[in-house]
């Protein structure tokens, strides 16, 4: 009988869970590729992003939005768009999560406002280019960058070509570029437990794009 | 869930057995569930559907890994097949499959629709019939409200898409805030029914052993209820506090006047001539309301992708298949939940005075449960599916 009753209970807590996990899957997603700009002193400035979005988003994304000619769109008539966007973006922290320093003393670092963004609509899809620049130039020798959302509305997607560049690095950086999904990522597992665990808030992290500059000596 | 065979329908033996079979098919899905969990665990074999050909790596397993595999592929098929339909008819029937099966394993859809149903079948006496009726209506809300949105939104007014998503917002704030206030309405109605329980059972000093007498007889009365009707031998035993307690069902209003009553383990939940009432259906109806107001985030993205392909019939079409595919699989949770339940209701049967603690210890979990959703949603606490505008 007690075992019977753990299992009606097993059931209510897989009910609770499945209905936590099971309904967070992305409706966007978005192919990124990434820019990190040194200044000649070897100071990393800031983040340039170019963010390709799917075809049902960009085309959702269009909506509402006046052209010339029908289906094509000028970057100036996606200036509005691209204004939202980048304003939007800020509250969810450009998706975009920088700590410098060794591992075990990292500190996060903050950006101000995107500087030079613009919208592209391109093959069906659109792309937003936008630079992130750090509140404060950084000096480091090891950068850990990652590029995801939280609440994996959004999936992003790392570019299969050159996903990420160094723009004027020194020549002693190393770049090394982690996807959830191409093995080399660490025994990430997500599930049931991941949600039994709780914490479900930040599970998207487990779909993070880690992106790690070395310019030890 | 005799309730589905009441009335005059003959109670024998082979409706307990009936009863039994359900109930152990229900337990052996469980406990594969749960052991799947543990082996995926243990191997994390599954690969999550890795769109750009990478390799299958142990990243997400278990049950909920397939879902999210499985609802991304779907979705992300859609797209596709509407274009296609511009120019082959016969795609719409493609994306007609595609969008029920994206239904079917999407499941609640937002706002933790399948928890906050399921929850309240559990929190309350409710008949998997009943289950079944507010599966299918709050998931032809959630559809319509998405075509609402989008067909004022888009169609008629020609906003733009961050202004319908801002809509989208208050809709998702506001229907976090009503899962809450349910929830806090649960809680209250069966936070009471608990507390005398154990009151009745335990803290009270009075002469032991008539009130234990007193609670044999009513533990086995009120678990029995939920398929009081399919147990020959308990339904005999029933049928005096079956009349006895006629009238109780709008617990929330009226417990307060139960205060005196100190059998233990007294039943708070509707009884049957109740649920087919006006009472009954309405608080049915805040359930329906609770859930089905805030639509599917994916819906309005198809409906709109729809229309820009000058294709609106076929988004609607599509929605209400997603619509229909999320009923039948939020049905299928209300029927495990509600046959848990009633499990757990048998086993309590067999236990004097702490089984009917139990039972509404049950019931109490599940309303708190939904109240720790609203709560949690409304807070930024469970950021699943949370409507992100840009």
């Amino acid at each position: 009988m007690m075992r019977r009753l753990i299992q009606s209970l097993c059931v209510a807590a897989m009910l609770a869970v499945t209905a936590g996990a099971a309904q967070a899957h992305p409706h966007v997603w978005i192919v990124a590729k990434s820019e990190l700009i040194y200044a000649p002193d070897g100071t990393i400035t800031g983040i340039r992003h170019a963010w390709t979005f799917d075809d049902m988003f960009s085309t959702y994304a269009l909506q509402g939005i006046e052209s010339k000619t029908k289906g094509v769109y000028t970057r100036d008539e996606l200036k509005p768009l691209a204004q939202t966007n980048v304003e939007s973006l800020k509250e969810y922290a450009f998706f975009t999560f920088a700590k410098v320093g060794a591992a075990g003393s990292q500190k996060k670092e903050k950006f101000n406002d995107p500087i030079d963004y613009y919208l592209e609509y391109k093959d069906a899809a659109l792309t937003l280019h936008f630079t992130l620049p750090f509140k404060a130039p950084v000096k480091t020798p090891a950068l850990a960058l990652e590029v995801f959302d939280p609440s994996y509305f959004i999936d992003f997607q790392l570019n299969e070509k050159d996903p990420v560049t160094l723009v004027g690095a020194p020549a002693n950086c190393k770049l090394a570029v982690q996807r959830p999904n191409d093995g080399s990522a660490q025994a990430q597992k997500l599930n049931e437990d991941t949600f039994l665990n709780g914490d479900n808030s930040n599970y998207g992290a487990m779909f993070a794009n880690k992106i790690t500059v070395d310019c030890a000596p | 869930m005799g309730r589905m065979d009441s009335g005059s329908a003959p109670r024998g033996a082979s409706r307990n057995d009936a009863w039994d079979k359900i109930a152990v098919v229900a337990l052996i899905l469980v406990a594969a569930v749960c052991l799947d969990g543990i082996v995926h665990t243990a191997m994390a074999q599954n690969p999550f559907g890795a769109p750009k050909g990478a390799v299958p790596d142990s990243q997400v397993g278990g049950i909920v890994g397939w879902l999210l595999a499985k609802q991304s592929e779907f979705y992300r098929q859609m797209s596709a097949t509407i274009r296609a339909a511009k120019t082959d008819g016969s795609a719409v029937g493609a994306l007609l499959g595609i969008s029920f099966a994206y239904g079917v394993f999407h499941a609640a859809g937002p706002g933790h629709g399948k928890a906050v149903i399921s929850s309240y079948l559990v929190a309350n006496e409710e008949t998997a019939r009943r289950g079944i009726v507010l599966s299918f209506a709050s998931a032809l809300m959630q559809a319509l409200m998405a075509i609402a949105i989008v067909g004022i939104g888009a169609v008629v007014l020609n906003v733009t898409a961050g202004q319908m998503c801002g809509a989208e917002r208050v809709i998702e704030i506001a229907s976090y805030g009503l899962i809450a206030a349910f929830g806090a309405r649960l809680v209250w109605s069966k936070g009471g029914g608990f507390v005398r329980a154990l009151r009745s059972c335990r803290g009270a000093p009075s002469p032991l052993v008539p009130a234990m007498v007193h609670v044999h007889g009513h533990t086995h009365d009120h678990s029995q209820h939920d398929h009081a009707h399919s147990h020959g031998a308990a339904h005999a035993r029933d049928v005096h506090h079956d009349h006895d307690h006629h009238g109780h069902d709008q617990h929330a209003h009226d417990h307060a006047g139960h205060v005196h009553d100190e059998h233990c383990g007294h039943s708070h939940g509707p009884e049957p001539s109740a649920l087919a009432g006006p009472g009954g259906w309405s608080r049915g109806l805040s359930a329906v309301l609770t859930v089905g107001i805030r639509p599917c985030s994916g819906a309005i993205l198809v409906l709109v992708f729809a229309l820009a392909q000058g294709l609106f019939w076929a988004g609607v079409a599509a929605t209400l298949l997603m619509g229909l595919g999320t009923a039948i699989t939020v049905s299928a949770i209300a029927i495990i939940a509600v046959s848990a339940k009633g499990l757990a209701a048998r086993i309590a049967a067999g236990r004097d005075g702490s089984g009917a603690v139990l039972l509404r210890g049950i019931e109490f979990g599940a309303a708190a449960l939904v109240l720790l959703f609203g709560v949690g949603l409304l807070l930024g606490y469970i950021a699943a599916e949370r409507v992100t505008c840009f």
